[in-house]
């Protein structure tokens, strides 16, 4: 059991770790697969160039699912981490104890689960403010950076770090577009639940809710639930989505120029083939074979195109949303802890669980977890969402 | 799906599951089909895809020749080299 896969030595108050999704030059870097077993990169990612800058140290690279899109890190090659009574534990979750901050990469929500269940805090900033050059890319369409810390205040001071515009991402905004996320233009001044998202969720979650309601109208916020049969639909479609990109996005992994290379090869097919299956754990073999049959030419109008304009009505929902009200609140995840017996009794618990991640997924929306909820906002409200969330974490 | 339509994406995949992971996977994808459904449901006839949620630039340098990395940087993390070449299995007989 491992939180580390590779660890500095430095003192804790000032470093920040790192998924190990970023690529570093001083450490190897690995995504949490065999596939990458020990292999350095010749560039760092630009997030830990600014963090360097910033006069962060890094404080290592954290043990991480399988290209980050498992649970809770469950399918890392190194092993999922655990409590002694197999209750599962996120490296990240567990560093961020003792960091000031880790480096996250959502992809499936796993850091955003991660900070409900061990509330902690996590930022998911909006889509394009933080590059991603240098990551090890998944699902390019709505993985982001993100932040996880134990205070909102050290959250936003390592995002006032990493976030701003990167020639070098074709997805990076503009400096102007990026700086919006540190400032709150408008405070969050009223809420919609979520209704039918938040009563799928089991009592504790429902009271982490509730709680959280609670405090918002004691500060003066107008809390009202909403329908929200849409928003469900960003499950399905960004299972679709993700693995089709993820399909992609793996297919450099062939055993030829970097990576694992099975010693049980005679032809150039044996070689790609066996160096996939020795390297790749079963759900990113199920990911991507289903990646690849939603893009087939048979299925490609029915499954790929039609997330495609499923992300549309979702965000044209949210936009509807937002018309009226400041943030959408509600769960990161079903439950408030989840057991390594889950996961092997369901490999595909993630596919189950971005039910409550997938809606600002998809549509590149800030989202900010603390005090066991989930808020959304349009896209640059983010610090807007922060100081809502800290009045939650403080008013519990 | 059927068995013959996963065993033939495995290999377009260069992937190869075994008889367990195949079952595992059939499962799977049939939750995926009745979860599909609730999209099937959404009249999206006149939606207009969203490929990107924010707009995305295409990143261009300048068509000048750097050597940024040498060879030998390029090759450290190879599984195999030969006389500054990666290996491979011959291709040609």
């Amino acid at each position: 059991m491992k939180l580390y896969l590779t660890k500095s030595d430095c003192a804790m108050t000032n470093a920040v770790a790192l998924d190990d999704m970023f690529l570093t030059k001083a450490m190897p870097t690995t995504a949490g697969s065999k596939m990458l077993d020990g292999y350095m990169s010749l560039f760092d990612a630009e997030v830990v160039t600014k963090l360097t800058e910033a006069g962060y140290e890094i404080a290592g690279k954290a043990n991480v699912g399988e290209m980050a899109v498992d649970l809770l890190g469950e399918t890392s090659y190194e092993g999922a981490v655990t409590d002694d009574n197999g209750t599962l534990l996120s490296a990240s979750a567990e560093i961020a104890k003792e960091a000031k901050a880790v480096l996250c990469f959502d992809v499936n929500g796993a850091p955003r689960r991660a900070a409900a269940v061990s509330d902690l805090i996590f930022v998911k900033p909006t889509y394009g403010t933080v590059s991603r050059f240098g990551t090890v890319s998944s699902a390019c369409s709505g993985e982001t950076v993100g932040v996880m810390a134990k205070t909102v205040a050290d959250a936003k001071a390592v995002l006032t770090a990493i976030a701003g515009h990167d020639d070098k991402d074709g997805t990076s905004l503009s400096d102007s577009q990026c700086e919006k996320i540190l400032t709150t233009e408008k405070a969050v001044k009223k809420v919609a639940i979520a209704k039918s998202i938040t009563a799928s969720a089991d009592d504790s979650v429902k009271a982490d809710i509730e709680a959280a309601k609670k405090i918002l109208s004691d500060n003066g916020v107008e809390v009202a639930e909403i329908d929200d049969e849409i928003l469900t639909k960003a499950k399905a479609a960004w299972n679709i989505l993700m693995s089709a990109e993820l399909c992609n996005n793996v297919s450099r992994f062939d055993g030829v120029k970097y990576g694992y290379r099975s010693e049980n090869y005679t032809t150039i097919e044996e070689l790609y083939t066996n160096s996939r299956t020795e390297a790749f754990g079963e759900l990113l073999k199920t990911m991507i074979i289903y990646g690849s049959d939603v893009l087939s030419t048979d299925n490609y109008m029915s499954f790929y195109d039609k997330a495609m304009r499923i992300r549309r009505v979702i965000a044209e929902k949210f936009a509807e949303i937002f018309a009226e009200y400041d943030a959408v609140m509600l769960p990161a995840s079903s439950k408030k802890a989840f057991t390594k017996a889950d996961t092997d009794a369901n490999m595909y618990l993630a596919f189950d669980e971005n039910l409550y991640t997938a809606p600002a997924t998809i549509t590149g929306l800030p989202a900010v977890v603390g005090g066991g909820v989930q808020l959304i906002g349009k896209a640059f409200s983010d610090s807007a969402l922060m100081d809502a969330v800290k009045t939650i974490k403080e008013g519990k | 799906m059927e068995r013959e339509t996963l065993i033939l994406l495995e290999k377009f995949d260069q992937l190869s599951l075994t008889d367990e992971e195949r079952d595992a996977f059939l499962k799977f994808y049939d939750k995926q089909l009745e979860e599909k459904k609730a999209l099937d449901a959404v009249d999206t006839e006149n939606v207009e895809r969203m490929v990107h949620v924010m707009p995305i630039m295409t990143v261009v340098r300048e068509d000048e020749a750097k050597k940024i990395y040498s060879r030998e940087d390029l090759q450290k993390g190879a599984p195999a080299t030969s006389e500054g070449y990666w290996q491979v299995p011959r291709l040609v007989e």
